[in-house]
């Protein structure tokens, strides 16, 4: 290394902000893993979700009914059958079978609930009400006991924990993405499925639901080459400012004429507004390292198969199925490149909703093995053809297909003397487990189950030793989430209701 | 006000199954195809163990629960409404000459409760934010860049990038459609400096005229003004009740009947204050209504509240199910202007050979026409395709959901949640042997079991409809077991017995809750809010007069426009 800069030698002519900005090669210390002015390097961490659970309703994990043909075979559980390193390959790993040891997985976390009261008072603390899909979700991502069937999180979740930590140190607080644009069914709608991010007290963040906006809202400030295309991009965000100032200038006279109600409403919108408007200003403009402004992805693919309708005079065709695939894939992208240039640290992809109505029958075609329902009915035998495991496993595998083509990413950009996966915490989480169900505390091998729940950890963030199988005998899952905040630079070891972490990530 | 028995016989029998608390997403989330229950996760706000929200326990009033001592109705409850994706296409179209749909390309999908337009779950986000900014950049740009929509956007010829007369006509005309009322001179000059932008010395930059353009319809996209409609007015007697302006009424009047922007004509009704009394309004409802855009905003509102909005079949039958379904409706509501309820009544529906040949009816004549149903069970808007695709699963109906369909969007009933520990998303009869479809819901019927309780309301009535598949054709067995067949007998419980859609029909027209439940689905689409116990009262109202005034549709809008309510806001309690 010949050269030495400071890093706000760069900054200065860009906007005069000093944020974040790609690490270049030169700025690092001798070593690789700080830069030179001491601050280490940025830790990132993103979950991404799947709203399936990980086996079907009545079928034992070795059990399976593939084109009408019944056969028992084990290996398609997510969870390998034998702990450590040497852990076997299993059906819903295998896109990731060229990162084994970039990542590990956790199994065997269970949520406490109450199995003689279904009664909201009795509920454990980190503990899940009664009802699946809506009492699983608080205790999952915010480590907070539920008290309802509502989906709503009662505290802050993980990725916004550590969006919070770097608040300030990038333009972008956190990247909250969904690739499933649609909750699809006509008869009702998405109340609170659609959220994985909450903030401070449990306020939902909306996601980003379109791969082209999101682009563009990571992207528009990049300076493209050529004085030419400086001038314009100098004269684009020129005038984005000036009509977001006039918007925003008529706030004060607004809220002073409107009501009680309205004032609250309006505010909101006007603050969003402004925050809008600070991050065009703090959007760093000058791509270098390894921070490249990722192609435009172009029109996002049509909703459900039609964009016309639902809700004008047009009765619109819904195949339930948006080309989620490549939503997915771009997010995925996007959250690589958001990473690499540091315009966050923080991310979420919710790649299908809780209890997801998304129309599985294109993505599992792809991989082999059609099944004719929706990802929530697979787990509940909606194709009576196609029931058990390994069907199950295939949507899984989907799901990790997309989590495997963001941590290849992550892997193929080095950053210092090693890659951004290694100062990025992955975390690859599932809606629900298998086990003992939920709601009736009765059955056995169901997919309303918060038993044997399963987690991938991938990145090698704040010391993570990734590459094994850890199963933690009943581990409370929120324990994966503090060990990846932790990974990602967060102090403590209480989360919600949830003390401790898998302290074997980091062994 | 009316309170069926039936209701009351099982809220004895089964009282913490059925009644219990209703929060408001309990209600439509009920209505989930694809579970086999009312319960759908209790979710988003409060769950049905707790959280009932504001209302929800009285919705449904008129039909089954006694409203009770509520307030004297002065006014609906009213805040700032934003545009849903529908109402604002719609007024891209109508003030900008925008034609290409652009909020469903880029706003976050509504929440459908069953409305799009329900304010209560409206929250600015910043994905919102950055939509909105992606959609006004695409919208300003492409309208700007052909001469056409150009030139109904600027309809002055601007004598050089400066022409500061020329911006002020385009400010103040686009200005006044956009927010719906006339901007005052400090606002149409606080948009003046954008023309800095137009004018500057950048030998880089292409800029003109236009380019000032471009940003003014930018902010005014963006605005919370043209956003939302934003109802201020004016402090009345009642500290909680304001007296609107004639914009706000413009406005009112505009996105009821046509879910889009007031248009010219209705600017200066407003700007002559005329908008106050009901023979003015009555008189500018007459006309709205004979617009085709009156049209789009009836049809819109069957398709949220019957729930077919969005159905799971090829493009082709789906555009035939419009046609089918859009032209009973015009007939009833447009055309004939009759009672409501032939929509249901009807013996004849409108076929191209297409439909004819999919449903197994008869060919109209000339390729397309109205075709009479006769004898084949069928009878009006339940027989459609359109409707008997909703609440199902993309592979095959439910009998619970359309049990649900009925019970909450025509009776306006609340249906209970189930208890929590019931897993309601397994088929019925998983844990047995059953193959056919009628014994796997066995479970449901048995007396002596919990589900029962609630089951009976719904899935009698599903099966009575079970013989029209979820495209609406006649079948007589379950799909691929032969050996199953479908008895088609149904029952929607203290009402009566019966099969097929046609008989269905005779029971809900016969019932007399069918015309009270669409006035309350009507308000409640206008209002944007589940209607409070108060409320219902002025839902009975109406529903006096519409049935005095022999059930039109057209007569009903026209009586909620005339009322006093509609000039009239109450602020919403204290949060």
């Amino acid at each position: 290394m010949t050269l030495r800069l400071g890093r706000r030698t760069l900054l200065r002519g860009a906007f005069g902000v000093s944020l974040g900005l790609p690490v270049l090669e030169c700025m690092l210390n001798e070593s690789g893993t700080a830069h030179a002015q001491s601050s280490p390097l940025p830790r990132r961490f993103v979950l991404v979700f799947a709203g399936q659970s990980l086996g079907g309703d009545g079928w034992e994990r070795d059990k399976n009914l593939v084109a009408g043909r019944r056969f028992t075979e084990p290996g398609h559980f997510i969870a390998p059958a034998s702990t450590g390193p040497a852990w076997e390959m299993t059906t819903p790993l295998e896109p990731l079978k060229d990162l084994r040891g970039d990542f590990s997985i956790v199994s065997g976390m269970n949520i406490p609930f109450n199995k003689t009261s279904a009664e909201a008072a009795d509920v454990p603390p980190g503990g899940a009400f009664r009802d699946f899909h809506g009492g699983a979700a608080c205790p999952l991502l915010c480590g907070t006991r539920s008290q309802s069937a509502s989906f709503t999180c009662r505290s802050i979740t993980s990725d916004q924990v550590v969006a919070k930590l770097n608040k300030g140190k990038t333009p972008v607080d956190s990247l909250v993405l969904r690739a499933q644009p649609s909750w699809y069914l006509s008869g009702s709608s998405y109340s609170g499925r659609q959220y994985i991010s909450y903030g401070d007290g449990g306020t939902k963040i909306e996601a980003q639901t379109s791969p082209q906006i999101a682009f563009r809202a990571l992207f528009q400030g990049a300076k493209p080459s050529g004085s030419g295309a400086s001038a314009q991009l100098d004269f684009a965000l020129r005038g984005k400012r000036s009509v977001l100032d006039l918007i925003l200038d008529k706030r004060q006279r607004l809220l002073s004429q409107v009501g009680a109600a309205d004032k609250i409403r309006l505010d909101r919108h006007f603050e969003e507004l402004r925050a809008l408007e600070q991050r065009i200003s703090a959007m760093p403009s000058m791509p270098a390292g390894g921070c490249t402004v990722p192609a435009d992805p172009g029109p996002d693919s049509p909703i459900g198969g039609d964009n016309a309708g639902a809700g004008s005079d047009t009765i619109a065709t819904n195949t339930g199925y948006s080309d989620e695939d490549t939503r997915a894939r771009v997010m995925a992208d996007l959250i690589h490149m958001a990473f690499v240039c540091d315009l966050t640290r923080a991310a979420t992809l919710q790649i299908t909703t809780f209890q997801s109505h998304m129309n599985v029958l294109t993505v599992t075609t792809a991989l082999g093995m059609p099944i004719r329902a929706d990802l929530h009915e697979c787990g509940h035998n909606g194709d009576a053809n196609n029931r058990g495991q390994l069907p199950v496993s295939t949507c899984l595998k989907w799901h990790v297909s997309i989590y495997a083509h963001l941590l290849e990413k992550l892997k193929g950009t080095t950053e210092g003397a090693g890659t951004v996966l290694d100062n990025t915490v992955a975390l690859f989480v599932p809606e629900g487990g298998h086990g003992l169900q939920l709601n009736d505390a009765t059955s056995l091998w169901q997919t309303h189950s918060v038993e044997d729940m399963v987690m991938v950890v991938g990145g090698r963030a704040g010391g993570l030793k990734p590459g094994n199988h850890i199963a933690t005998g009943g581990a409370h899952p929120a324990t994966c989430l503090i060990s990846a905040m932790q990974a990602a630079g967060a102090s403590g070891d209480t989360f919600g209701e949830v003390t401790g972490n898998v302290a074997a990530l980091f062994a | 006000m009316r309170r069926p028995l039936v209701i009351h016989l099982l809220c004895a029998a089964a009282l913490a199954a059925c009644t219990g608390t209703i929060g408001n997403t309990d209600r439509e989330n009920g209505a989930r195809p694809g579970s086999a229950n009312a319960r759908n996760g209790a979710s988003g706000g409060g769950g049905h163990s707790s959280g009932a929200s504001a209302g929800s326990g009285t919705y449904g009033g008129a039909a089954g629960v006694d409203v009770g001592p509520a307030a004297p109705f002065v006014a609906y409850e009213s805040v700032a409404r934003r545009m849903s994706q529908a109402e604002l296409d719609a007024t891209l179209r109508d003030v900008f000459g925008d034609s290409t749909d652009p909020a469903h390309k880029f706003l976050p999908e509504d929440e459908f409760r069953p409305y799009d337009n329900d304010y209560t779950v409206q929250q600015a986000s910043a994905a919102l934010i950055e939509s909105l900014d992606a959609l006004a950049e695409d919208v300003a740009t492409r309208l700007l860049s052909n001469s056409a929509t150009r030139a109904k956007l600027v309809p002055c010829t601007p004598s050089g990038p400066g022409d500061v007369a020329c911006f002020r006509q385009v400010v103040t005309t686009l200005g006044k459609r956009a927010f719906r009322r006339p901007l005052s001179a400090d606002e149409i000059d606080a948009y003046l400096k954008l023309q800095s932008f137009a004018t500057e010395t950048n030998p880089d930059v292409p800029h003109d005229f236009y380019t000032a353009v471009s940003l003014f319809l930018r902010a005014v996209l963006q605005d919370p003004e043209f956003l939302y409609r934003i109802e201020i007015g004016a402090p009345t007697k009642d500290s909680d009740i304001y007296s609107l302006d004639s914009y706000a009424i413009a406005s009112r009047l505009s996105y009821l009947l046509w879910g889009s922007s007031p248009d010219d004509e209705l600017l200066s009704a407003a700007d002559g204050g005329a908008l106050g009394g009901p023979e003015e309004r009555k008189a500018q409802a007459e006309r709205l209504l004979a617009d085709p855009r009156a049209k789009t905003q009836v049809h819109r509102f069957h398709a949220l509240w019957l729930g077919y909005r969005a159905i799971p079949h090829p493009a082709d039958l789906t555009a035939a199910f419009n046609e089918e379904t859009t032209h009973l409706i015009d007939r009833v509501v447009f055309e004939e202007r009759g009672d409501f309820l032939d929509l249901f009544r009807s013996t004849d529906t409108y076929l191209t050979d297409f439909l004819a040949d999919h449903y197994g009816l008869p060919h109209p004549q000339g390729g397309s026409g109205w075709v009479p149903y006769g004898a084949s069970g069928r009878a009006g808007i339940l027989s459609h395709g359109s409707v008997l695709s909703a609440f199902s699963k993309f592979s095959d109906t439910s009998p619970t959901q359309r049990g649900i369909l009925v019970r909450t969007r025509l009776l306006c009933e609340t249906l209970g949640s189930p208890p929590a520990i019931v897993n309601v998303d397994q088929p019925p009869g998983m844990g047995t042997d059953a193959v056919c479809k009628y014994d796997r819901y066995a479970a449901h019927r048995q007396s002596s079991s919990s589900c029962n309780a609630c089951h009976r309301l719904m899935d009698p009535i599903g099966f009575g409809l079970e013989q029209y598949d979820m495209a609406g054709v006649l079948r007589d067995h379950d799909d691929g077991l032969p050996q199953c067949p479908i008895q088609g007998k149904g029952t929607v419980e203290g009402i009566g017995d019966f099969s097929g859609p046609a008989e269905l029909e005779k029971l809900l027209v016969g019932s007399g809750r069918l015309d009270d439940c669409a006035v309350q689905q009507l308000l409640t689409f206008a209002v944007g809010h589940e209607l409070n116990g108060t409320e219902l009262k002025d839902a009975a109202a109406h529903l006096s007069t519409f049935r005095s005034g022999g059930r039109a549709f057209d007569g009903l809008l026209v009586d909620i426009v005339t009322s006093d309510a509609f000039t009239l806001r109450k602020e919403p309690p204290a949060p």
